[in-house]
């Protein structure tokens, strides 16, 4: 079903297609140049600059590794959230909260009306694109999690919010089709949050993606999903990336309950532990993965994005996870 | 009728100004092995006086430690429980907060005190009464994982929770904590499950001796449970009143026999609540209550905010209760 959609888009991927969820991290030149950049004492010329050389080398590691779906990693954004609302007119960046242990963000609040300002990510694509032949997914935040992730001091209510962004946010992604992307990946992490507005997670990717000509994906992350599936599978999207990893894979209970009827990009590495996988437990995750789902429609990647581990620790996982699908596609 | 400006739980533990910072970047260090564990105890104390410093200065009448030590409100708990093991990150509720999920692997036994070294040094550095907060047993029994043919009903689990944490209240309570507050969020989403909850604060309620019980819940609509949180065993029942108007009009209906802490102060929205509407509410609620103190406090812990912006919140409380009791002295009528 995707398959057919992507050869439509002229794209051909083999089994097990591998791709990774957005984020990489940092390499320590650009970490103290975008310090530097904040105190005044580097230019943005030369931030620009790293951040383009940062960029180079993860797509450089994507394609020794042998990744099929590569990703621009993100080397010029801070928080997933915060660099949409940066960009986007109608928000305020407020002061740091805390996300978990000792990790803090700044969350934005929205102060006045959002709007897109023209486009926002489609110079990075187009750059990454320019690198590589691989396809580049385009990477963008969906509107429900920016909504749930900024503290609202504008809109009448949560929903009207949601809708706002979808509708601004649609116009970043038809940016990114006439640029030339195909893949174009809207991440959703709040989704499972509350599953009482999972009508509003749906409603709003209907206006981000109805009629486009792309495929798309949607990352979930952390939560309940047994309260949300199998409804979530009406969002519109042609493949949903999960986290499965981190909940030792129970979401598979819910698929042998009720069949996933999408493509699916199947979260087989830990992001948040420092520990390599071995081989074995990859092979493991991923054979218990195609003891539920059809083979044609799994796709192979990490829980969640990688910036949370070290460059080292990061294609040290991806090695693993690259070995496991070889095997695999024999 | 005497209405307390209370804190509800936490309070962030990072600001903007690099004095504001010295936490996070000691426990940086310590993760890199740089600083020792007395390194980080002494950042730990600094950042909790910081906290109830400015929990004073904003016009607080009842402070917390600002759980500033806590990694999260449910690991920081059953942590230091025999039998669990802490597992990887789930959020919390529908927060952007993210807590490690217990898994129970055995008998569980309270092994030490959890909060209470908190509440005594917190005691020891305040100018105002400290009121020590801990997540109640349902709560942490829900959001765990249980491994274990120990627990097969979670009643059990609850059971052996509450009695682990009625010992922590008869420490805090031989520590003269003047109210000691149970947090119980997870009961709104599962009312079924009350009786579990009335059975647990039975045992907590023995517990208590002469400090007053306060049972918490928020992130939701209370009002499906008001009539059954009446019955409780608790001296003080904490709500979260913006979910909706709905509660504010149960309350009216229906009085309170208890006294109520009012959680009319958004704590996870930065926008300042109007002042006068407050005001009006608050006005028409105390007449229903009947005890001779009521309390207001941030729906929740206020971690889910900017430093800057709880603090707006908690000197907003100051004045909307200065307008209450304008020329009424202490605010005593």
């Amino acid at each position: 079903m995707g398959r057919d959609k992507l050869k439509q888009l002229g794209i051909d991927l083999p089994l097990f297609p591998t791709t990774t969820v957005g984020s990489f991290p940092k390499p320590d030149y650009l970490l103290q140049a975008r310090a530097g950049f904040l105190k005044g004492e580097v230019s943005l010329e030369k931030l620009r600059d790293l951040e383009k050389k940062a960029t180079e080398f993860w797509i450089g590691v994507q394609e020794e590794l042998g990744i099929d779906v590569v990703v621009d990693g993100e080397q010029y954004r801070g928080d997933m959230v915060a660099f949409f609302a940066e960009h986007l007119s109608g928000f305020e960046i407020g002061g740091l909260v805390r996300s978990y242990g000792n990790r803090y963000y700044r969350k934005p609040i929205i102060v006045s009306e959002v709007e897109w300002p023209g486009p926002i990510t489609v110079e990075w694509w187009r750059f990454a694109q320019s690198l590589t032949s691989k396809p580049v997914k385009g990477m963008l935040t969906g509107p429900y999690t920016i909504m749930d992730w900024s503290f609202n001091e504008y809109y009448p209510d949560r929903k009207s919010a949601c809708f706002a962004l979808a509708r601004e946010i649609r116009k970043e992604v038809e940016a990114l089709i006439e640029a030339g992307a195909k893949i174009i990946q809207i991440d959703e992490p709040a989704t499972s949050v509350r599953p009482e507005e999972l009508d509003m997670v749906v409603e709003s990717m209907h206006i981000v993606t109805d009629g486009l000509p792309a495929y798309f994906i949607t990352h979930i992350c952390y939560g309940d999903f047994e309260s949300i599936y199998p409804s979530m599978l009406r969002i519109p999207v042609d493949n949903f990336d999960l986290e499965m990893s981190n909940s030792n894979l129970d979401l598979l209970n819910l698929f042998r309950k009720y069949p996933f009827s999408a493509d699916i990009s199947f979260g087989v590495i830990d992001v948040h532990s420092h520990k390599i996988e071995d081989l074995e437990t990859v092979k493991e995750r991923i054979r218990s993965a195609l003891e539920v789902l059809p083979k044609e429609n799994v796709w192979i990647d990490p829980d969640c994005g990688l910036k949370t581990r070290t460059i080292d620790e990061t294609i040290a996982k991806l090695k693993v996870m690259l070995q496991a699908v070889r095997e695999f596609r024999g | 009728m005497n209405l307390i400006l209370a804190n509800t739980g936490s309070y962030p533990r990072i600001g903007d100004k690099p004095e504001e910072q010295i936490l996070r970047k000691t426990i940086a260090a310590w993760e890199r092995g740089e600083k020792t564990d007395s390194d980080l105890r002494a950042a730990e104390n600094e950042v909790t006086m910081q906290v109830i410093y400015e929990q004073v200065a904003a016009g607080l009448d009842m402070v917390t430690d600002g759980q500033v030590r806590w990694y999260d409100p449910i690991s920081h708990i059953a942590g230091k429980f025999e039998g669990v093991e802490i597992n990887g990150l789930l959020r919390f509720f529908d927060t952007n907060f993210y807590f490690r999920q217990p898994v129970i692997s055995g008998k569980i036994r309270r092994k030490e005190s959890i909060v209470v070294d908190e509440f005594l040094f917190a005691k020891a550095v305040s100018p105002k009464p400290v009121k020590p907060v801990i997540t109640g047993p349902y709560t942490l029994a829900r959001l765990s994982i249980v491994n274990s043919d120990h627990y097969r009903e979670l009643s059990k689990l609850v059971e052996d929770f509450a009695i682990g944490i009625s010992e922590e209240i008869k420490e805090l309570s031989k520590a003269r904590a003047e109210v000691i507050q149970v947090d119980e969020p997870a009961i709104l989403k599962n009312p079924g499950d009350f009786d579990i909850l009335k059975e647990a604060l039975l045992i907590m309620n023995e517990a208590k001796r002469t400090s007053k019980l306060a049972l918490y819940s928020y992130f939701g609509d209370a009002s499906p449970l008001y009539d059954m949180l009446q019955e409780l065993p608790v001296d003080i029942i904490g709500l979260d009143l913006t979910y909706g108007r709905d509660l504010i009009q149960v309350i009216l209906d229906r009085g309170s026999q208890k006294a109520l802490g009012l959680g009319l102060i958004d704590g996870r929205n930065t926008k300042l609540e109007n002042k006068e509407e407050v005001a009006k509410t608050i006005e028409r609620l105390l007449p229903k209550i009947k005890a001779d103190i009521s309390y207001l406090n941030p729906s929740c812990g206020l971690e889910f905010l900017p430093r800057d912006k709880a603090f707006e919140k908690l000197k907003n409380m100051t004045e909307i209760k200065k307008m209450l009791f304008q020329g009424e002295g202490d605010g005593t009528r």
